[in-house]
């Protein structure tokens, strides 16, 4: 497959296809509703039900209704013993599958942070009340983080693909599929399904809400009055294929991955460098990866987590390196999902790139007087959008961003 | 593509270095099992520790609060980079990247954490735990120490993580940007852990591990770090890449298993593979559990005659760590041509073990198989250049 340059005599990178995307969100089960959601600018967060949030200061989140999570057929009982996080699995791929039934993956990278940890949670509070232990087994071979990734397959492909769980923190899902995009581009594999999942846990709930990261209020991604975030959950799942093979085959192409860029800054574990040195680092090495320049970008799907550092060096970064280009965070709308954040804003890009709107970034009054920032307020809005850039960072100064591209019809 | 492995590091229970430890192995040792308990129950249970002086010496900021598993990985990670002869600074921190793999992860932190939220309420959940809770903690501390600032990810899975990571690794070296890639594994015990894995029948109460045992009594499990460096063959020095160098020769991508009984089948299809050129000699990942049987079948069916070693009888299952622990047996095997002797392995085992401390003079490849008891296995093949 790869060729050889005619100058250098250097490999030539392959292109990356997405050729089909799977999603479940706050913001609905599938592609359709969730581009009506973001169209409509929907507020996703609700109240959390899943455990006690009385002594938090946060009271609320993205959340994904098990009424629907866990509904359909073919509930087995093996299938009623996994964890919601292989229930998101399942729906995210089997949503990708059905538009391109003969994808054989060579390899699986997914994102995510905690894996089964609810199931975690039950066995440690069971051991504390020295309660019922019967179903130990149980939450312990659905806790570990590989597990959704082995499920969603088997349930759904019927076979084994060797599969790469990547925890980098808040950007798991942008690195999964970023990776992804560099396994393809340098043609060592043809196809890779990537993304990313979370679900909701008290603990790490509660470990955002110790650390004063979570809001009560209402998250207000870039605005002056921000105070903070407020968590989701979710799963998103992009196959990429070897753009070339697609067309050969007759494979839809929905979009083109065409840039990554992987930065590290060790100013602090929880808190990025003020300068905006690592998220800079990381969309400009996405833009060198993809050979473009900050001008062809015509909208950024933000990492935008709402908190008052990480907008500060995420919208310095932004305005360092690009002249008023859209930006929003979809956050705004359905909470911060964690490991599948970068994958649902990936799927999210997508939409914007097929659909030619900039999705909402909703809870805003005014811009924060130190940020120099065009953000989409409110309201989505159509736009001509050829080239999406999609941020996440996360905790031990991990950053990464991804360029997909409009692939015309 | 061939990775040279350009040097290792190794923290377990059998002590620090990776002379140190391959000496102790070579003399029959077996790490010492100390009981580890709980307020929340009765029963205590056995697993084999690193002890605490191993890893004082490290004085770095980050690390004051960190919990061990950070303080193994930067640890054996230091003493790879040292044998390497890579020096981290501000000109090449970009070109250097960090890979590790992780099981468990800051399981001690992340009880305590719990616990508070638990005993006593979210309002007592400590912000300074929590961080350190999150899986890509220890890479992030190594980095911060070593001021790396370009590709740093974190592989999470079960006892074949290392493996995967490895193969990760390989990919990553695609990118002709960077000249090295440090690959770390490393794992913490807590008694909760030790619990967990007793409940699900995989852990015995007090040593032996009895690899390959038909009984499948359990494993005893460890802690520790194990860490190489790799670096593309190309840019090397003839020197470096020379005679005498070991180099990753096939990284397996792996399989996962549904059910139990399908880890031979997917275990034979990467032995098979691995296979594919004349292999000297097997490490194998027996640690007592149903996974024996598995790496038994597919070995026996595919390469009766390698010779086998089994280090977890003397070192425990260290989860996380232990692909690279394994790596860094097969490099050691290949370099000084001996394999160390397979403890607590009974006479009747019709594979092809080393019981007694073994020659392989001569050897030039070896396979390392990492079988995980969460549905994931790899597998690797070395050369000895």
């Amino acid at each position: 497959m790869a060729q050889l340059s005619s100058t250098t005599g250097e490999k030539k990178p392959e292109r990356v296809a997405v050729v089909a995307a799977g999603v479940v969100s706050p913001l609905g089960f599938g592609l359709a509703e969730t581009l009506n959601s973001l169209r409509r600018a929907k507020d996703c967060v609700t109240t959390v039900t899943r455990f006690s949030v009385a002594e938090c200061r946060c009271k609320t989140a993205g959340q994904i209704p098990d009424e629907r999570l866990l509904a359909g057929p073919n509930k087995n009982q093996r299938a009623k013993r996994l964890h919601r996080a292989s229930h998101m699995m399942i729906h995210a791929l089997r949503e990708a599958v059905m538009q391109v039934p003969q994808f054989e993956p060579e390899l699986t990278i997914i994102g995510t942070t905690s894996g089964g940890m609810s199931y975690g949670e039950q066995y440690y509070r069971s051991l504390c009340r020295s309660g019922n232990l019967r179903h130990a087994p149980t939450w312990i071979a659905n806790y570990p983080a590989q597990k959704p990734v082995i499920d969603a397959q088997e349930e759904v492909l019927g076979v084994s693909v060797p599969c790469q769980v990547i925890a980098n923190a808040c950007a798991s899902g942008t690195n999964a599929i970023g990776h992804a995009f560099e396994c393809v581009r340098s043609g060592r594999y043809q196809r890779v399904l990537t993304g990313g999942y979370d679900a909701l846990s008290e603990l790490v709930f509660t470990g955002f809400d110790s650390l004063q990261a979570s809001t009560p209020e209402k998250c207000r991604p870039f605005d002056r009055h921000r105070a903070g975030m407020v968590l989701g959950e979710g799963a998103a799942i992009l196959a990429l294929e070897n753009l070339e093979l697609a067309r050969k085959r007759g494979a839809p192409v929905l979009a083109e991955i065409v840039g990554y860029g992987i930065s590290t800054d060790n100013f602090h574990i929880t808190q990025p460098d003020p300068s905006g040195v690592g998220p800079r680092q990381a969309m400009e090495r996405a833009l060198q990866s993809a050979e473009i320049s900050a001008d062809e970008v015509d909208y950024i799907n933000a990492h935008g987590t709402a908190t008052i550092f990480n907008d500060a060096a995420e919208g310095k970064a932004i305005s360092q390196l690009f002249n008023g280009v859209p930006v929003s965070s979809t956050k705004s709308m359905m909470g911060h999902s964690l490991g599948a954040a970068g994958a649902i804003e990936a799927v999210i890009s997508l939409l914007a790139l097929r659909h030619q709107f900039l999705p909402p970034n909703i809870n805003f009054d005014a811009l924060d007087d130190r940020l120099d920032l065009n953000v989409v307020a409110n309201e989505s809005r159509p736009a001509v959008v050829r080239m999406a850039l999609s941020n996440s960072f996360g905790f031990g100064g991990t950053n990464a961003s991804i360029l997909i591209r409009r692939v015309e019809a | 593509m061939s990775l040279a492995i350009a040097g290792m590091g190794w923290v377990t229970p059998l002590g620090n270095s990776v002379d140190a430890v391959w000496e102790r192995l070579l003399r029959g040792d077996e790490a010492s099992a100390t009981p580890i308990s709980e307020q929340l129950a009765d029963r205590s249970y056995s697993a084999f520790r690193v002890p605490e002086s191993a890893v004082t010496g490290l004085a770095h900021p980050r690390l004051r609060r960190a919990s061990v598993i950070s303080r193994f990985a930067a640890t054996a990670g230091l003493e790879a980079l040292q044998a390497a002869g890579v020096k981290v600074d501000s000109q090449n921190a970009g070109r250097i990247a960090l890979i590790f793999a992780i099981s468990n992860g800051g399981v001690i932190y992340t009880k305590r954490f719990y616990r508070d939220v638990v005993e006593t309420g979210a309002q007592s959940a400590s912000p300074l735990l929590f961080p350190e809770t999150v899986f890509n903690a220890p890479a992030s501390h190594l980095a911060a120490i070593l001021g790396v600032t370009g590709t740093t990810y974190t592989v999470v899975g079960d006892g074949a993580v290392g493996l995967l990571a490895i193969k990760m690794a390989e990919d990553v070296m695609m990118d002709k940007s960077l000249d090295y890639c440090l690959v770390v594994g490393t794992e913490e015990i807590d008694w909760l852990l030790c619990d967990a894995y007793r409940r699900w029948r995989l852990l015995r109460s007090a040593p032996p591990i009895e690899p390959f045992g038909k009984q499948k009594r359990g494993m005893i499990l460890s802690e520790g770090a194990g860490a190489i460096v790799l670096a593309r063959l190309p840019r090397r020095s003839a020197a470096e890449a020379g005679e005498g160098s070991i180099t990753i020769e096939c990284a397996h991508p792996g399989g996962c298993y549904g059910k139990r009984a399908e880890a031979e089948e997917i275990l034979k299809r990467i032995v098979r593979d691995l296979s594919q050129v004349e292999v000297d000699f097997v490490i194998s990942s027996a640690n007592g559990t149903f996974i024996d049987q598995a790496e038994q079948g597919a070995l026996e069916q595919v390469i009766p005659d390698a010779v086998t070693y089994a280090a977890k009888p003397a070192v425990g299952e260290s989860v996380g760590a232990s692909g690279l622990w394994q790596v860094i047996l097969g490099v050691q095997a290949l370099r000084h041509g001996e394999l160390p002797p397979v403890l607590h392995a009974d006479s009747a085992i019709s594979l092809r073990l080393a019981r007694s401390r073994m020659t392989v003079a001569g050897a030039r490849r070896a396979i390392i198989l990492n079988s995980g008891v969460n549905q994931q296995v790899a597998g690797l093949r070395l050369a000895l250049r």
